[in-house]
């Protein structure tokens, strides 16, 4: 064939060089927590201001099932041996127990005050509850479904890690910035790691043999090791960080910058952030799907879960300055909170003034 | 203050949550987020310094050594 004859063709082949958000899927209201099945192609997602987990559909991104489970549910782990769910209901205090294939509800057990976060260790059978009001971790037997134990920790004790090499928890006691470890078997502590204030939440590397503590006061990853507690570097991400997970080859870890609606994407060996990927409003947490690489986002402000595609690669540049600086504040007529009257800007025209943005959650 | 992305009732919400942090000053409801919005916010919290003649100086600043060096550069420029 002449080749003139053959229409303006592109490269043979073009390759994607940068991650993409697929999609936003709506789930229920504020969710905070998002764990993958990656065998039975499911994600499932903590909504805390629906009090209740939404089953999604990892590959048509809908959802399957939605299950009430107690008040203000933050967290939620998978057990793969019993496929039962795990959500710590905050406002309830109670850790409520889902069928992870059905929804249907197999109990409700009374745990500590205030219970912000769950770790997991498979193989003791053990769920740990971080009651954050009380200063304590609560044991629970994954199997029996019952409570084997307590650990004090410190105030504000909310996310806890397991490194199941060692057989160790950790808690971030948010309130008293530190970590308390404890003997995951055993149930006793074993000392405390101050860190950085605000230590929101901990993931740990048991192969690096590094703890991962997010400080959102802060804008920090502490990197503490696992070996004898060391707290070894800081590493700087966004505003907010509140949440994050790592991959399984522990070369990236993934972190939600709540207060930037992004999540900072860092190679964990050369120990920096490499990029951002925007995600939706105040993200909570984050997982991957090990069998395709993507990277789900719970976005507690927008009520979605996003989609990341090719996650480990950069986008377009953010720009270094919001584009809101520099510019003229655009007015608001808003209600006061005591009594209702709208206030508008012109109240505060000549005056330097600070707007703080916030959530109760 | 501005109260955003309140799920389910924005006002008891807010007024639980300035009850136990003690926040006495202004606090306003955004309860739709369009305010939030319309300045591109999309975390929180997030600070956005004004100047005496309505520019907007910073976004974010949320850290404290952050917040305090951009209140600081703010109130020095008169």
């Amino acid at each position: 064939m002449d080749h003139h004859d053959r229409p303006e063709q592109g490269p043979a082949c073009s390759v994607d060089l940068s991650h993409r958000v697929r999609r936003h899927c709506p789930v229920g209201r504020g969710p905070e927590a998002v764990v993958v099945d990656p065998g039975r192609r499911r994600a499932y997602v903590a909504c805390s201001r629906s009090d209740a987990v939404v089953a999604l559909d990892l590959d048509r991104g809908v959802a399957v099932w939605t299950a009430p489970v107690g008040r203000e549910p933050i967290p939620v782990i998978l057990d793969l041996p019993t496929r039962r769910l795990f959500t710590a209901d905050a406002r309830s205090d109670t850790v409520t127990v889902l069928d992870a294939d059905t929804g249907s509800r197999l109990t409700q057990i009374p745990v500590g005050a205030y219970p912000a976060g769950l770790g997991h260790h498979p193989g003791l059978r053990r769920v740990y509850a971080g009651n954050t009001a009380d200063g304590t971790v609560t044991a629970i037997d994954a199997d029996r479904l019952v409570v084997v134990g307590t650990v004090p920790a410190e105030l504000g004790a909310g996310s806890i890690a397991v490194d199941t090499r060692r057989d160790r928890g950790y808690s971030a006691n948010f309130m008293a910035g530190s970590v308390t470890v404890f003997d995951a078997d055993a149930l006793t502590p074993l000392g405390t790691v101050a860190v950085r204030e605000g230590p929101c939440k901990v993931v740990p590397d048991p192969a690096a043999g590094l703890l991962y503590v997010a400080s959102s006061l802060h804008g920090t990853i502490g990197r503490v090791s696992l070996e004898d507690g060391t707290v070894l570097d800081e590493l700087p991400v966004e505003r907010a960080p509140v949440g994050m997970c790592v991959d399984p080859s522990g070369g990236r870890l993934y972190v939600c910058n709540r207060g930037a609606g992004t999540v900072s994407v860092l190679d964990t060996r050369a120990g920096r952030e490499t990029h951002r990927i925007t995600v939706g409003n105040a993200p909570g947490d984050c997982a991957l799907d090990p069998a395709t690489g993507t990277l789900l986002v719970s976005n507690a402000g927008s009520g979605t879960v996003s989609f990341v595609d090719r996650p480990w690669l950069p986008g377009p540049a953010q720009p270094a300055v919001h584009p809101l600086v520099g510019r003229s504040l655009p007015g608001f007529a808003l209600p006061d909170l005591r009594g209702g009257r709208i206030r508008t800007s012109r109240e505060w025209a000549e005056k330097k003034y600070v707007i703080n943005f916030f959530a109760s959650w | 203050m501005i109260n955003v992305w309140e799920n389910t009732d924005p006002r008891q919400e807010a007024e639980n949550f300035a009850a136990v942090w003690g926040l006495g000053g202004t606090v306003l409801l955004d309860r739709t987020g369009e305010y939030a919005a319309r300045l591109g916010i999309r975390g929180v919290p997030t600070n956005v310094l004004v100047d005496g003649r309505g520019i907007v100086r910073a976004v974010g600043g949320t850290t404290p050594d952050e917040l305090h060096a951009a209140v600081r550069e703010l109130l020095a420029d008169d």
